[in-house]
């Protein structure tokens, strides 16, 4: 079990590099994709590899030069990255969310950085419109042709369904692991499940699939650990990983995070694409539709989701004691919905913490601090 | 004591243009009919975004729009109590002004609590505090993703009972060699996606007023906002004269016209008459400044709290700021390719080519033009902190008219309308030192 997962964080602390040596042992290409809904199964469906881009903990150096401080640690981090010349190994980019700083890094990034071909489809932000479904469908399908002709290859049928197969079976797998967690059947630091879902971000799937596929009776096998630290819900950072530096100070204060809606964890698997569906860019648009109702996402229009009451029936059903929400600094979607969250949190009585991170780090004493009080007055209120 | 006379500074002033006065008086007849459109039995309908006031206006609905409202309260000066209220539950500062200035209203306006109208309605007079409570909302924001999520915290400040019509602006991202401003296929499909947009709006606005839509409406108020926009650009390109008749900042003021007043005969006659006085202006080799030694160009949303003391700041360096991103760039910039008789097409092509719809490869090429076109010696590069839209290209527009034009710039931070972000001293050094530049590019020349 230990080696597998070492395996797994190998990759999530060090992602670039393993594209790399995949490249390089396969003779194959990879994509780079933006987060957090581009649909990685038509990248992959062209026979590429597709690799979600991290934020790098590296210092902004160049990056600084050419973006402004005031947009958030990913994206800075990605300007600097691409300045850097440390985007150079890929074949492309190609990415569908509409955000501003994403869409802004990105135009940044292009004129940098000439040589990386870099598409934008943009998916409709609003997903229950009438147009909605028509457009992604549209969008994907445009999608799919910008990388046929940049790749020089052809995207069938066949192919997106065996890519949709593949990713809906990483996705069912770590789902699984959620499940054993959520239910106290199996222990994994929130770190090490960081890493399941980040590697999953980088990885060749099927590879990947087979290590979970392995990890999955080592897990149960190692059975129930004691649940001596208080349970926590981990809501937000989106885009980004937390750093594992305060996952690690959040546990190591006796709590134990036992599920999340980070986009580097639940948000990332929470839907599968219908297999059913007989056409299967269909299919992948009507799982963006729908994604939002197994995790809402504070950039997405959906006016019959509230993200607030959604976390509060979370928490609940989860057992944990309370919700800790980590909010990347300048993340306005986040922003605008953060009072509402706090606002039910309170009137239901649940306790909750916010952390609001930056990609230049915090202040860990002070944070230490902060965590060890809530965790006293969450157990207080018990 | 010594009994040394100290000489007075001169002091000067921008060489404000007449015809303003009339543009503040329609302001605020417009602001006077907003309040009190409710008792004139109309529905309201709060928008962002993109001008679609002709759009409501053939329904005989009427509008606030959002932007419209904090930029004139941050004029005058009341925009710091709802952002101030926005802080204390919650919303970070770092969120849109904007959005946080217009939400703020909107929930202080909500509350029927002592404590939240005495803070809306200081002396009673406050804009925030008579705005009507929205029937309808219609987002439509250009390439500004907060832009949408501003009207959707709108919505669920009015607890999701106010219906909500949400367009999405595909933002033309232009990486094939087919992609030009205004041309291309993804261009035309853009434009085909909006317009389609446009329709299914108007079938909204049909379902809540319960009447067929006024299409001859629309026409005849197109007619008079497309004869606006031509007298407009007329009228800016007249500033090419030396010196310049007109500045940024007296188009900055003139931006309600062409952004949120009803279109009808006065926004022609204003546009008219201000070309009449630039052109006079010209005939008497009348300058915006006293004394024009530099021309610039503003890059960069306005600062709405200082739009006459920065006026005259640049006055009292013998800067003229020419033209600007914002309003040269933007409202109804593109009024040939309106039909007046079938105009969704039309303006939806305006609505994607302002200056944030347009990607950077674009917008720098359009910048270019304008400084050649205005002869500019610099630039100013106001990044607005929180309007991530229209700051980011501008490290890569100081990089290219540098390069390509050989132009110095001053950046600086502020804001739209929160005021708490600009820095006087970091603008005087940077401005002083960007004039300094021109200086000595000048005498190397001679």
């Amino acid at each position: 079990m230990n080696a597998i997962l070492e395996r797994l964080a190998g990759v999530a602390q060090n992602p670039y590099e393993y594209v790399k040596a995949w490249k390089q042992e396969h003779g194959g290409r990879a994509v780079g994709t933006l987060p957090m809904h581009c649909p990685a199964e038509v990248i992959h469906a062209a026979g590429v590899l597709p690799v979600v881009l991290q934020e790098l903990a590296d210092p902004i150096t160049s990056g600084g030069g050419a973006f402004f401080p005031f947009f958030c640690g990913y994206t800075r981090s990605l300007v600097d990255q691409a300045t850097e010349g440390k985007l150079d190994f890929l074949d492309a980019i190609s990415f569908t969310d509409h955000c501003v700083q994403l869409l802004s890094a990105a135009d940044v990034m292009r004129i940098a950085r000439p040589q990386i071909r870099i598409h934008f489809h943009q998916l409709i932000a609003a997903l229950d419109e009438a147009c909605s479904l028509e457009n992604s469908v549209g969008i994907l399908h445009s999608m799919a042709t910008d990388l046929e002709e940049t790749l020089g290859v052809t995207i069938t049928e066949d192919d997106l369904r065996a890519s949709i197969r593949l990713f809906n079976e990483n996705r069912q797998l770590i789902r699984s692991i959620y499940d054993m967690r959520r239910s106290g059947s199996i222990r994994l630091r929130a770190t090490q499940m960081q890493h399941i879902v980040k590697s999953s971000m980088i990885m060749d799937k099927q590879e990947h699939n087979a290590l979970l596929r392995e990890l999955l009776p080592q897990l149960q096998q190692a059975g129930k650990p004691p649940r001596d630290a208080l349970p926590m819900y981990a809501s937000g950072h989106l885009c980004h990983a937390p750093r594992p530096e305060i996952l690690d100070l959040i546990e190591d204060c006796g709590i134990a995070i036992i599920d999340d809606d980070l986009y580097h964890g639940y948000r990332y698997v929470s839907t599968d694409v219908d297999e059913s569906i007989g056409d299967p860019i269909l299919g992948i648009a009507t799982a963006y539709l729908n994604k939002n109702d197994n995790a809402p996402c504070p950039t997405r229009l959906a006016p019959h989701t509230d993200w607030n009451i959604w976390l509060r029936d979370k928490v609940t059903e989860c057992g944990a004691k309370g919700l800790i929400v980590l909010l990347a600094k300048y993340c306005e979607p986040h922003y605008f919905h953060y009072p509402r969250i706090k606002a039910t949190f309170e009137s239901n009585n649940i306790p909750h913490l916010l952390i609001e991170t930056e990609h230049e780090g915090i202040a860990m004493e002070n944070l230490r601090t902060k965590v060890e009080s809530f965790a006293e007055i969450t157990k207080r209120r018990q | 004591m010594s009994a040394v006379t100290e000489k007075e500074p001169v002091v000067k002033k921008a060489n404000r243009l007449q015809v303003t006065k009339l543009n503040n008086k329609m302001v605020n007849q417009y602001w006077e009919d907003l309040f009190h459109a409710k008792e004139q039995g109309k529905l309201v309908c709060w928008t962002e975004g993109i001008q679609i006031n002709p759009i409501l206006q053939a329904a005989d609905i009427a509008w606030c729009h959002g932007e419209a409202a904090a930029a004139l309260m941050a004029a005058r000066k009341e925009s710091a109590v709802p952002q101030a209220h926005m802080e204390t539950l919650g919303y970070d500062r770092e969120l849109c002004s904007y959005a946080r200035t217009h939400i703020g209203c909107g929930i202080l306006n909500q509350s029927s609590t002592v404590e939240a109208q005495t803070l809306l309605d200081v002396d009673g007079r406050t804009l925030g505090s008579k705005i009507p409570p929205p029937d309808m909302i219609i987002s439509a924001y250009p390439f500004c993703s907060t832009g949408q999520q501003w009207d959707n915290e709108v919505y669920r400040t009015y607890g999701k009972k106010v219906p909500i019509f949400n367009m999405s602006l595909s933002w033309t991202w232009g990486n094939k060699p087919s992609a030009k401003y205004m041309s291309g296929p993804e261009y035309r499909e853009n434009v085909a996606f909006l317009k389609k947009q446009l329709q299914d709006c108007i079938r909204f606005i049909e379902g809540i007023t319960g009447k067929p839509y006024d299409w001859d409406r629309l026409t005849e108020i197109m007619t008079y906002t497309k004869k606006a926009a031509e007298l407009r650009l007329e009228a800016m390109q007249l500033c090419k004269a030396r010196p310049s008749p007109a500045s940024f900042f007296e188009w900055t003021n003139s931006i309600a016209p062409v952004n949120f007043l009803p279109g009808g005969p006065e926004i022609v006659d204003y546009f008219a008459q201000k070309k009449a006085e630039i052109e006079a202006r010209i005939a008497q080799g009348v300058g915006s400044v006293p004394v024009e030694k530099y021309r610039l160009w503003w890059d960069g949303i306005m600062n709405w709290n200082k739009i006459g003391w920065l006026s005259d700041k640049f006055a009292g360096y013998d800067a003229c700021m020419v033209a600007g991103r914002y309003t040269h760039m933007g409202f109804w910039q593109e009024p040939q390719v309106i039909d007046v008789r079938d105009p969704l097409d039309g303006m939806a092509q305006n609505y994607l080519t302002c200056p944030i719809s347009i990607s950077a490869p674009q917008v720098i090429e359009k910048i270019i033009e304008h400084c050649e076109f205005y002869e500019i010696d610099g630039l100013i590069l106001h990044a607005a902190r929180t309007c991530r839209a229209f700051s980011y290209p501008q490290f890569m527009i100081a990089d290219a008219v540098g390069k390509r034009l050989g132009l110095p710039v001053a950046m600086f931070e502020g804001d739209m309308v929160d005021e708490t972000f600009y820095k006087d001293e970091i603008v005087n050094s940077r401005v002083e030192a960007m004039l300094e530049a021109i200086d000595a590019s000048r005498a190397r020349m001679r």
